[in-house]
């Protein structure tokens, strides 16, 4: 029995019996089959990095985050005092911390470029609609819990930033400023404030965050990578029977179910391992040493002690809130502002999540489908000067 | 014994009811305790600022007082600032450093000669009016008095607003 | 040479504050248009030749080769001018100005002056090289990438300046605060996609006027076609028009495409000025609150609300040409830029309420007349900025989008077909270029006079330029 297994494994002797006998009752050798021999389309590899790259950074910041907890005191008195022992009398400590920091800045923007080139490459389209969905869901629970981390540290940008977010909710009508109320506890931002922002950022949003990867993984694997519209083209004289013979020698997953012939298997395939996974493990090497570098060099900083009567401390959001700041700035009066924020910015998250069931065409160049380009480079571009015009606020006050 | 026979709508029905009960049993008490601030009453309590006779008029002038935010457990004071102005007709304002758009910290600025929030740019005149930018009302005030003591006018201020914003 | 300099005295320049501030205006403004189309037309440029590369247009390829023409031909002529009046305007009528903001100032106007050059020698070796580079587009590509950072550089540095007179900083002549100053990325981020915009309307009105060009002497060489007799009266028109029917033809699918193509440009970056100009007018309020008054509140206001009404109308127009466009072409189903046109109307009519029925704020409040218009006052409620015109804004924005989506939809599935467009549409091109001009001279006015008493706020006023330092007597 052993030597089939050291066949199939290559390990001998003492090592091999110990697999065959797990193997033999998890089944380990047939899970790492599925798990790494799949086809996946031979061009375009490295942008398809940057989903693994963002599942990566997700671990990175549990545990990170699993670290920071061994210190870390979720109390409005000694919130800054834990981490400021952290960040001094520690060894690595502020290291960790800084991690954590750069993680979550890598990880948005990693998961904003993910983004990116799934709208670009139309990837998102019939049968891969819930990819896309609960992909949206994700990166929504990522801004989540990039705002709630900010607000943990109780030093005076902490501080404000717990004021600021959790005043928001007052302006729906009706129930918000008993939202607000159940959010702080009360009128001001006291100890309930933050234990119950700190519950949320440790245990409900990380939760709901694993089950959605979960899902997202396993339709990933279902329907295959789609890639881009590189992938389709057709050379020969006769694509219709060019695309026949594809879907015929197609290697699972693919052909895809339910979607144009066209697009059902890629010109040409590579398995994911070693090829894809090759440069998936270098993509996040070099991303966790950019923040192991950067963390080292910069960290994260610990303004002062959290004071609810300054006068001239500016409150500043982190850089990825720095465009729905801005827009802040735009909106006034009660009902405005329960419009802007509410209804625009809603309507905004809405389209944006279920744009496969909007852009419903078959195409899949971006030259092809401008309806949807335009609003989006529109609204990226959008984003951008908004970041812009907010810096050159916050540097001049 | 012959086992009861169970048609499957009966069955359904069980299982529902159960299941039901269950939630009920593991909601109600979790969705109460979530909601419980909402019912909770803070605890009020007043403060001696200062004597405010000295207090200048055309310009407010920020004072610090240890504030509690009386909400459940919480005891401790924090500083917080009351901003008096001092009307021409001899009458005090006791502004809160508070912006009614986001809540950021208010400060008086002498170049605009205006309440500038530094948040979003919200402007505030003298009397706390919302003069610029996104502020829907008015600055609050604590909830405040003046009582006399040893010939001097002293503020006394309430942990609490006199509007909620 | 300091003895020398001592014996100078201050004498009055020539011509009084009217005429001299005209005088600066009148260059100032033919400037501004010029510099403006150079810079969006390098940046359209530079699109259609990477759309070019990216997929087999020669319409894209044609039009890179127009622009590029285009600015070479404008360009000596902007370059005289800009010389004109940096020596003559500048130096003579306003030298103290000039002299302290190029002390001040003096690292910027020197890049600016640097990328000035450079545009030069690019612009020209593009235009002169077209041809040769035609088997190396990705050279030619490359050039106009190169020629459009100049040129945008050019204007990043000059925007530091202007932004620095209206928003000093107390005069910190710090670079880093120069460079960073309160109002300075506002106006390069308006000033950038309000040039892309200008370049697509002149671009839109040349196409419009073109065409009413070449249809019109269809229409008179047609009539002896008619007739049923070759006359030598239509022989000469065909002689005069140049090129046969058929090439005629594919003149006016080429204008009627250059024309979509501009208006296109020059709807979508508009749409952006919405809460750039708002930023702008913000960063304003907060750092020169004096300046923003009188724009906002004082004399400027209604020229302001001119303003506000010049943008509306561009997305107006837009928004009726889109509608109108895929009419021509027997696209059914309207209604949602039938609603976009409605609801732009509406929204600019909204947006230009006076929220005065005077000249100035103050003049209402001092006749003791600020109440509504109702109650026999004169002032007009729903003329506030907040919250009516801030909802007017956001309408502008949302329906500008969707009206430029909805044709570029069409345009996507073969349901707008190029050429079959009409005479009138013609019109509402020219109207789309006219108002963008306009526009930019009113900004202009509302910049210049906003600052007023000032050239650099707080530091310098436009009184001291009435003398400069000459010989003693």
């Amino acid at each position: 029995m052993s030597t089939v297994d050291s066949e199939r494994t290559g390990l001998r002797g003492r090592a091999g019996e110990v697999y065959g006998w797990i193997d033999e009752r998890a089944g380990t050798t047939e899970l790492l089959h599925k798990g790494l021999y799949e086809a996946v389309p031979r061009k375009g590899g490295w942008a398809y990095t940057l989903g693994s790259a963002t599942l990566v950074l997700i671990l990175l910041q549990l545990f990170t985050g699993i670290f920071l907890l061994l210190e870390y005191v979720p109390s409005f008195q000694q919130a800054w005092i834990s981490l400021d022992f952290l960040q001094h009398s520690d060894r690595f400590g502020a290291a960790v911390r800084g991690m954590h920091l750069w993680g979550a800045y890598t990880l948005i923007l990693i998961i904003g470029l993910h983004m990116m080139r799934t709208f670009l490459s139309a990837s998102y389209k019939r049968p891969r609609e819930l990819n896309w969905v609960s992909g949206a869901l994700l990166f929504f629970l990522v801004l989540g819990l990039a705002v709630t981390g900010a607000m943990l540290p109780m030093d005076n940008a902490g501080y404000w930033t717990l004021v600021v977010v959790t005043n928001i909710p007052h302006y729906i009508p009706f129930i918000g400023t008993g939202i607000r109320t159940l959010w702080r506890g009360g009128d001001f931002v006291g100890p309930i404030a933050l234990t119950r922002t700190f519950a949320i950022h440790i245990w409900v949003l990380p939760f709901l965050m694993f089950a959605l990867i979960g899902g997202h993984l396993a339709l990933l694997r279902r329907h295959g990578e789609f890639g881009a519209w590189v992938n389709y083209s057709t050379s020969s004289d006769d694509p219709e029977r060019e695309i026949t013979g594809r879907i015929r020698a197609a290697e699972p997953p693919y052909p895809t179910k339910r979607i144009e012939r066209r697009y059902a298997a890629p010109r040409e395939t590579v398995n994911f391992f070693p090829f894809q996974l090759g440069k998936d493990v270098m993509v996040s090497i070099v991303l966790v040493a950019v923040i192991f570098v950067m963390a080292f060099l910069f960290g994260a900083p610990l303004d002062e002690r959290a004071d609810p009567s300054t006068l001239t401390y500016t409150p500043t959001p982190e850089w990825f809130y720095l465009p729905l700041d801005q827009l802040l700035v735009f909106i006034p009066t009660t009902w405005l502002i329960g419009f802007g924020i509410f209804v625009l910015m809603g309507a905004a998250a809405t389209l944006f999540t279920i744009l496969p069931f909007i852009d419903r065409s078959t195409h899949r160049r971006p030259l092809e489908r401008p309806e949807v380009l335009l609003p989006g480079l529109f609204f990226a571009a959008m984003i951008v000067m908004l970041a812009v015009l907010g810096i050159t606020r916050l540097y001049n006050l | 014994m012959a086992l009861p026979t169970l048609t499957r709508r009966q069955w359904l029905g069980i299982t529902a009811a159960g299941s039901g009960l269950i939630t009920v049993m593991l909601t109600l008490p979790a969705l109460g305790f979530v909601l419980s601030p909402l019912f909770q009453r803070q605890r009020r309590e007043t403060y001696r600022v200062g004597p405010v006779d000295d207090i200048p008029t055309a310009t407010p002038t920020a004072l610090t007082v240890g504030v509690s935010s009386g909400e459940a457990y919480d005891t401790t004071r924090v500083d917080r600032t009351v901003y008096v102005v001092r009307r021409q007709d001899g009458s005090i304002l006791a502004l809160a450093n508070t912006c009614t758009h986001m809540q950021c910290n208010v400060h008086w600025s002498t170049e605009l000669n205006q309440f500038l929030c530094p948040c979003h740019g919200g402007l505030y005149d003298l009397e706390g009016r919302n003069v610029g930018g996104p502020p829907p009302s008015p600055l609050p005030q604590w909830v405040h008095e003046l009582r006399e003591e040893d010939g001097q006018t002293v503020l006394y201020i309430e942990n609490r607003y006199d509007e909620s914003i | 040479m300091i003895r020398a300099l001592a014996d100078l005295h201050l004498v009055p320049v020539p011509g009084d504050l009217v005429t001299n501030g005209l005088a600066v205006a009148v260059v100032a403004l033919l400037h501004v248009q010029v510099a403006a189309y150079l810079q969006g037309a390098a940046a359209l440029s530079t699109i259609s030749q990477g759309i070019a590369l990216m997929r087999p247009d020669p319409r894209h390829e044609r039009f890179a080769h127009g622009l590029v023409t285009s600015m070479a031909y404008v360009f000596g002529f902007g370059a005289a001018l800009a010389i004109f009046w940096v020596i003559w305007i500048l130096t003579v009528l306003w030298g103290h100005a000039w002299v302290d903001l190029s002390i001040v100032t003096f690292w910027p106007l020197v890049f600016e002056a640097g990328a000035f050059l450079s545009e030069i020698v690019l612009l020209y070796a593009i235009y002169a090289g077209w041809d040769r580079l035609s088997a190396y587009p990705r050279a030619r590509f490359g050039m106009l990438v190169l020629l459009t950072v100049a040129m945008w550089l050019q204007m990043d540095f000059i925007d530091v300046v202007a932004s620095y007179m209206l928003t000093p900083n107390h005069g910190d002549t710090n670079q880093l605060a120069q460079v960073l100053n309160p109002t300075s990325l506002p106006l390069q981020l308006h000033r950038t996609v309000g040039n892309i915009a200008w370049a697509g309307a002149a671009i839109a009105f040349y196409a419009g006027f073109s065409y009413l060009r070449a249809t019109r002497r269809q229409r008179r060489r047609r009539e002896p076609e008619l007739a049923g007799a070759r006359s030598v009266g239509a022989m000469a028109a065909t002689e005069f028009a140049g090129t046969p029917p058929s090439d005629a033809a594919a003149r006016r699918g080429y204008l009627d495409w250059v024309g979509q193509w501009g208006v296109l440009w020059a709807v979508m970056m508009s749409l952006f000025q919405i809460w750039i100009g708002y930023s702008y007018a913000k960063e304003i309020q907060l750092h020169t609150y004096s300046a923003w008054f009188r724009m906002m509140r004082g004399i400027l206001s209604n020229v302001f609300l001119a303003q506000i009404f010049l943008l509306g109308l561009i997305f107006v127009l837009g928004s009726l040409y889109f509608w109108q466009r895929m009419r021509a072409s027997g696209v059914s189903r309207l209604w949602v830029q039938r609603l976009c046109f409605v609801g732009l109307v509406l929204a600019t009519l909204l947006a230009v309420q006076p929220a005065w029925f005077a000249v100035d704020e103050a003049d209402v409040i001092a006749a003791h007349l600020d109440r509504p218009w109702w109650d026999g006052g004169l002032l007009n409620p729903i003329g506030d900025f907040i919250p009516w015109k801030v909802f007017a804004l956001i309408a502008l924005m949302v329906l500008g989008l969707t009206s430029a989506t909805s044709y570029v939809r069409a345009y996507s599935e073969g349901r707008v077909r190029i050429g079959e467009t009409t005479r009138r549409l013609q019109v509402v091109l020219l109207a789309l270029g006219m108002t963008v001009s306009v526009m930019m001279m009113v900004m202009g006015v509302i910049r210049e006079n906003g600052r007023q008493p000032y050239l650099i706020h707080g530091e310098l006023t436009i009184q001291h330029q009435q003398v400069v330092t000459g010989p003693g007597p």
